[in-house]
């Protein structure tokens, strides 16, 4: 079984690689499409004042 | 002269600092006529595969941006560090952990339990969590480890130079381009783009004496534009801010939250900013002073907005 490996995805905002696997004719036997990056912001910003989370979120996408 | 080789990355990151290189607008393509780009996730189409081929040093500048969140941050940041002359940590989460370091009040535990359990749109009854290995049909896949901390770029790598801003402003970006095509490069450990002022040097606001007896969230006054923000209550972080931005938030009537970060030779922005507010409160006794202080909602998060894993505190316990 062969692997293609894109990695990382470009041109977007964020973090993004798909792995996709082959079999021996060629053709696609699966597809993978993975996100590494986490950073929590659902926890976060627990406990930040409200009139704060406009711009802590902000931060979520600068795109 | 032969073009400079550019590189671009970003870590535990917005997007933010790409898109504050892109708002150099015409410039970019000056940038193009001194700069060829080797690596740029966000606008130009290089794997990572690309950057493992390059010899060492091949890059003569990568601006990384974003915090270490893991360790395909670090890895990327390693690999980045080997093939580059200079290396710039740019924007805020690079230099000092940024809005991605509020992680560090929280436990990795419990990050992992809101995101992936509790949240509103998530039904996960098996408790899947992400796994660095993941045995599948067809072969093993990983992800990276989300470690237990934020970490900043300089924990990780050598770093050459500093450019803070929660993003950089796109005239400092420029300026700062200039310098290094002139290859007239500052001592190496340097902030770049930035003064070494604080922000209320440079702040228009009329300062009297800074005495408060108490302090406001914003909607609770209807704040003079004119006047000094803290002078009414406001916890503007000014006095302990790096200049550099152009008084953007105290423009718009709003507080600075100090992303710019520590002038040279303050260790930690917190701890400062909470000397510095010791000294304004107009208290005559201690109690009264704890009351004062007491009236400020999640000082630590908002003293440590952008710079959490950067301070001596590093973490919340
Ligand atoms: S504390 Fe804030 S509003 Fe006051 S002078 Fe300094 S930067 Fe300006
Ligand atoms: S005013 Fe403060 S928080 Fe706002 S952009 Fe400037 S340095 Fe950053």
């Amino acid at each position: 079984m062969k692997r293609i490996t894109i990695d990382p995805i470009t041109r977007l905002e964020g973090h993004g690689r798909i792995e996709i696997f082959l079999d021996d004719a060629g053709a696609v036997q699966n597809c993978y499409f993975q996100i590494p990056e986490l950073r929590g912001f659902e926890k976060f910003c627990e406990g930040r004042p409200a009139e704060e989370v406009p711009q802590i979120v902000s931060r979520i996408c600068g795109v | 002269m032969s073009k400079l080789k550019l590189a671009s990355y970003w870590a535990a990151a917005c997007g933010g600092c790409d898109v504050a290189i892109l708002d150099i607008n015409e410039k970019i393509v000056d940038v193009a006529n001194v700069a060829d780009i080797v690596f740029w996730p966000i606008a130009v189409d290089f794997k990572y595969s690309d950057v493992e081929a390059y010899a060492d040093g091949y890059i003569d500048v990568c601006l990384f941006h974003g915090a270490i969140r893991n360790s395909e941050g670090e890895h990327i940041a390693k690999l980045l560090r080997q093939k580059s002359k200079v290396m710039v940590a740019f924007g805020s989460c690079a230099v000092a952990g940024g809005i991605p370091g509020l992680a560090n009040f929280k436990r990795r535990e419990d990050i992992f339990e809101r995101v992936y359990i509790e949240s509103n749109s998530t039904q996960n009854p098996e408790r899947v969590f992400p796994q660095t290995k993941f045995a599948v049909p067809e072969g093993e896949l990983e992800l990276p480890e989300f470690y237990k901390d934020v970490k900043c770029l300089a924990d990780v790598v050598d770093v050459d130079y500093f450019m803070p801003g929660c993003p950089p402003t796109a005239d400092q970006i420029w300026a700062v381009v200039q310098v290094i095509a002139s290859g007239a490069l500052p001592p190496k450990g340097a902030f770049v783009g930035c003064s070494n002022k604080t922000m209320c040097d440079e702040c228009k606001r009329v300062k009297t004496e800074k005495k408060v007896k108490k302090f406001y969230r914003p909607y609770e006054i209807m704040i003079d534009s004119e006047k000094c923000l803290l002078e009414q209550g406001l916890t503007c972080m000014g006095p302990v801010t790096r200049a550099g931005c152009g008084n953007q938030c105290t423009s718009a009537n709003l507080p600075c939250r100090g992303c710019y970060g520590p002038v040279d030779g303050v260790i930690d922005q917190g701890a400062k900013y909470i000397s510095a507010l010791a000294s304004i409160v107009d208290a005559d006794t201690p109690e009264e002073a704890d009351r004062i202080i007491s009236q400020i909602v999640d000082p630590a998060g908002t003293f440590y907005r952008y710079g959490l894993p950067g301070s001596l505190l590093r973490r919340a316990k």
